[in-house]
């Protein structure tokens, strides 16, 4: 989602040093020795790690090599180590012994120098003879052990994996430990597991998941190639050019979003060369068209509006980033604090407790008051290396997050970085930090530079650009010129990219708080940047590679926020999901025994609305903050069958069908009452952007929008500026009248999407005043949490079928659920 | 301020691979006394002198940093490091090429090679 201009820039560039152990990467230099052989060369560790030699003799061993050179920054500096007397080589033959009276010392070998009789008679102690390799290990006084902690971080090679690469290096010398791993093209994943030996064996099991997804990625987006593409002209403010265009939507889960970067071509005819430019999507207009900024004027044929072709232009920079997240992770140790290191890997930490002096007060200022839950969530955080924070729909975990991020800055710690993997959360959060008085920055990718934002003056880019001092004429001169002209001359661009740069630095720096997407957090401009305390809103919903990037700038105190009983990331590629890609971090360490704090007052939701939601969720924990008198829709006249209790759920009998492009589906008997149920509320008074129609479907999706446009009773406009999405895109908003149209109505198949109950638990918190849900109780309730909500529903007599105006309760008959639910 | 307590997996050698590894040790053992055995047990020649100025003077070590006292005294690790056990400094003698060169290494106290040195030291300050 995030594109940027990292194409110089170069991820996880902490690399391997040449020294470090090819086995396990301890690079201490008193700890390495080279093997000496001359096709090999490779260094080794003396830490015997899982196995009983240590790394460099069972390195000599395996490979029948016998040579080896000490380190130059070792004390002995570097040194191929020989007999004193004979030269021999052969390490299995060495070892010291002192000589005469002095405390000197020389290497020897037993055989023969050691069995010679002339040095006994020149008074040699030949008895103290001590062997360089001594129990399977190198003198420990001449090749150090790594410390317990170098050890405890490296990576943890077993046995079985040393012989396997040494035999792999027969043929193959530069071979490395992943190459192990490789699966074939045809072969499943590797799948994700609950604990790490080690951050390597974290790598390899997420790099290639990550790369699947790109691939698909990649693959999905650049056939999105359309042609015959109709263009309507402008220029923007920032005097750029614009083209307008509609990109229809296949039934695929592809979705433009602003910052997308697409192709813009002209094949040329004989008035028009041909022509090409990209440029990025600024915006998409409520009537689904795309707002295209190209990034050059120069050439544009703007006489022309048909007959141009768009192409997906995919960028590898998330995956990139993800990529180096995890390489910084293996191989800088300064990367996370120890502990945060051996508890993202799952291994069994002593707790820990972070010193720092509580405020008298866990609110913030610019904020509302906390309830007892969030107060409980701020103040346990403050005190915790990692913490977990379960905010379910409506408990003000934007608040929460806002006021833990005021107390962190003001611990004096180094500035605080605060990410979420989309950009709605990042500029919301960013507003209530804001609000508390402190100064934040928001990071956008530049590709985004030009999509309108609600903190826009909260921005890096805006900040450069209004930075008004005097030492700073000098950009905005150039700024100017460019800005009128275009282009500046290769020596005015090369002077305001370096002006611009240092002033992008010195506004963030001075920030207490930097905001971002997690993928953001990868930016180039934040490279030399450390972060001791990060909070990451919405973690349930970034795959774990993606929460690593903000991590692993330097992180001491990690906070996630989220949910793991609403919907995770979004991963397209199947093979990756099945191997676990779509579980987050946050729900692998609550897996770990890591407990969250959970927000537990919600206030958004009638009372009838988060009854159902509390008890099937979240063990009826979820308290209502929002009274009945508060949530009662005053002047609306909307049939509700029970008054005080605004839903139900309206039995539909109609067919699914198959939709036209064949992979999704549609329903028209439950599109045609939707229409009815939108016009009888804004016939009541109810207002368009109070009503959200949602369905997982987006074969239903678009032919609901294509439906109430053409056959609406009222103005067509009314029914254009209401929000019809799917669940997921709903998730972390809501709408007064949420309607959901459950689409599937097929006895024989299952009920697909709405099976995940993540996803039931989403669609039924969206809404504040009140929801009603159209479907098929008969094959619903053949899916057991299905079952428990029609049978709530039953039981509060909002079981209904007919028309509208005249709804009846509904005495249609459930199945059997096939299995519980757990 | 990262002092942090990870609890130490024992670690479970696999008794079949140590066997293995084992075997494979004393092979290469083996294999390497012989070959030397039948190359030069023949006429084994002697190479063993020592430079005199091995024995005068304080020498520096590789650092450039003149190490205080005599060689065979005791020092302690100056980093204060682990256990801050006492170390003996002994100079290794080694060839580059024909020419000699001396480095300062520091042994634990109790290794076998400098007791003996010490025990020496001692019997020849008796006589
Ligand atoms: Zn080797
Ligand atoms: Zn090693
Ligand atoms: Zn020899």
């Amino acid at each position: 989602e995030e594109t940027g201009d990292d194409e110089n820039y170069e991820y996880g560039k902490v690399d391997f040093t040449e020294h470090s152990c090819r086995y396990c990467g301890v690079q201490n230099p008193a700890c390495v020795v080279r093997c000496n052989v001359p096709s090999c060369r490779k260094w080794f560790c003396n830490s015997r790690g899982n196995t009983s030699g240590s790394h460099i003799v069972n390195h000599l061993v395996r490979a029948k090599h016998k040579e080896v050179c000490l380190h130059k920054d070792s004390p002995l500096g570097e040194t191929i180590l020989e007999c004193y007397n004979c030269g021999c080589r052969n390490v299995f033959l060495l070892g010291f012994i002192s000589a005469k009276t002095e405390s000197v010392v020389v290497l020897l070998c037993r055989e023969p120098c050691l069995s010679v009789n002339a040095l006994k008679d020149m008074n040699w102690d030949l008895s103290q003879w001590c062997p360089l390799i001594d129990d399977r290990c190198f003198l420990q006084w001449l090749v150090k052990i790594p410390s317990e902690q170098e050890q405890l971080r490296a990576r943890q090679i077993s046995a079985q994996q040393i012989n396997k690469v040494e035999e792999l290096w027969k043929t193959n010398p530069d071979a490395t430990l992943e190459d192990l791993e490789k699966p074939g093209v045809d072969d499943e994943p590797q799948p994700v597991a609950l604990k790490y030996e080690d951050a390597y064996q974290y790598q390899n099991v997420f790099a290639p998941l990550i790369k699947l997804e790109a691939d698909y990625d990649k693959m999905m987006k650049e056939s999105q190639s359309k042609d015959n593409v109709t263009i309507r002209w402008d220029i923007g403010l920032n005097k750029k050019r614009v083209a307008y265009f509609v990109f229809p939507k296949e039934d695929n889960e592809l979705r433009l979003v602003p910052g997308d970067e697409l192709r813009l071509r002209y094949p040329g005819d004989a008035t028009h060369p041909a022509w090409q430019s990209v440029g990025h999507v600024i915006k998409l207009t409520a009537q689904e068209e795309v707002a295209l900024e190209l990034r050059a004027s120069q050439g544009v044929p703007v006489d022309v509006n048909h007959g141009l072709t768009v192409d997906f232009v995919w960028k590898s920079t998330s995956f990139d980033r993800m990529q180096g997240a995890m390489k910084t992770f293996a191989v800088d140790e300064t990367s996370v604090s120890g502990y945060i290191y051996h508890h993202l890997l799952g291994h069994e930490v002593e707790s820990q407790v972070v010193r720092n002096t509580l405020p008298r007060r866990f609110g913030a200022p610019g904020l509302p008051e906390l309830n007892a839950s969030q107060v409980f969530a701020v103040k346990s955080v403050l005190q915790k290396p990692v913490s977990l924070i379960q905010g379910p729909p409506g408990t003000g975990k934007t608040v929460t997050s806002a006021a833990i991020v005021y107390h962190m800055a003001k611990q004096g710690q180094g500035q605080v970085l605060v990410c979420a993997p989309s950009n709605v959360a990042v500029d919301q959060l960013a507003e209530k930090i804001s609000a508390t008085g402190l100064k934040v920055v928001r990071l956008c990718a530049k590709s985004r530079e030009a999509v309108s934002s609600p903190v826009e003056h909260l921005t890096l880019h805006y900040q450069v650009r209004h930075l008004d001092t005097s030492e700073k004429s000098e950009l905005h001169k150039l700024q100017q010129l460019k800005d009128e002209q275009g282009e500046l001359s290769s020596s005015d661009e090369k002077k305001y990219k370096a002006l611009k740069r240092a002033t992008e630095r010195e506004i963030s720096q001075s920030a207490d708080v930097i905001c971002c997407t997690c993928v953001g957090a990868g930016d180039p401009r934040l490279a030399n940047f450390r972060f001791r305390q990060v909070l990451i809103d919405e973690s349930t919903q970034a795959t774990e590679p993606e929460c690593l990037i903000p991590l692993v700038l330097g992180v001491k105190q990690a906070v996630l926020v989220g949910d793991h009983c609403q919907l995770g990331p979004v991963i397209m590629c199947k093979k990756a999901a099945r191997a676990g890609l779509a579980q987050s971090l946050f729900e692998r360490l609550v897996l770990l025994g890591v407990k969250p704090f959970r927000l537990q007052v919600q206030y958004r939701m009638h009372p009838a609305l988060s009854e159902f939601p509390s008890n099937s969720f979240y063990e009826g924990t979820l308290q209502n903050g929002v009274t009945i008198n508060e949530r009662q829709s005053s002047g609306i006249d909307f049939p509700w069958p029970v008054p005080n209790r605004p839903m139900f759920f309206y039995v539909q009998m109609g067919q699914e069908e198959i939709s036209a492009s064949g992979t999704s589906y549609l329903n028209r008997t439950e599109a045609a009452n939707v229409e009815k149920i939108v016009t009888t509320f804004l016939r009541s008074g109810v207002i368009p952007s109070q009503i959200g129609v949602i369905t997982p479907y987006e074969g239903q999706r678009a032919y609901i929008v294509n439906y109430m446009s053409r056959n609406g009773a009222l103005r067509q406009q009314l029914y254009k500026e209401i929000e019809v999405a799917s669940v997921d895109s709903f998730q972390g908003r809501e709408k007064d009248y949420i309607i959901l149209s459950c689409v599937r109505s097929n006895e024989h198949q299952g009920i697909g999407f709405l099976n995940d109950p993540r996803r039931l638990n989403v669609a039924l918190t969206r809404a504040r005043y009140g929801i009603v849900i159209l479907g098929n109780p008969k094959v619903l309730s053949k899916q057991p949490l299905w079952n428990g909500l029609l049978t709530h529903y039953k039981e509060h007599e909002c079981l209904v079928e007919g028309p509208l105006n005249n709804l009846k309760q509904s005495m249609v008959q459930f199945q059997k659920p096939k299995k519980i639910y757990n | 301020d990262d002092a942090i307590q990870v609890r130490q997996k024992v670690v479970e050698v696999d008794p079949l691979e140590e066997a293995e590894f084992d075997r494979e040790f004393r092979a290469l053992m083996q294999e390497s006394l012989e070959s030397r055995k039948l190359e030069l047990r023949a006429r084994p020649t002697l190479n063993m002198t020592i430079p005199m100025n091995v024995f005068e003077g304080s020498a520096r070590d590789h650092h450039g940093r003149s190490m205080e006292g005599e060689s065979g005294d005791e020092v302690v690790d100056e980093e204060g490091g682990v256990g801050n056990k006492k170390d003996v400094c002994v100079k290794v003698l080694v060839k580059r090429g024909n020419k000699q060169q001396t480095k300062q290494m520091l042994i634990p106290k109790d290794c076998s090679l400098v007791q003996s040195t010490k025990q020496k030291e001692a019997a020849e300050l008796e006589e």
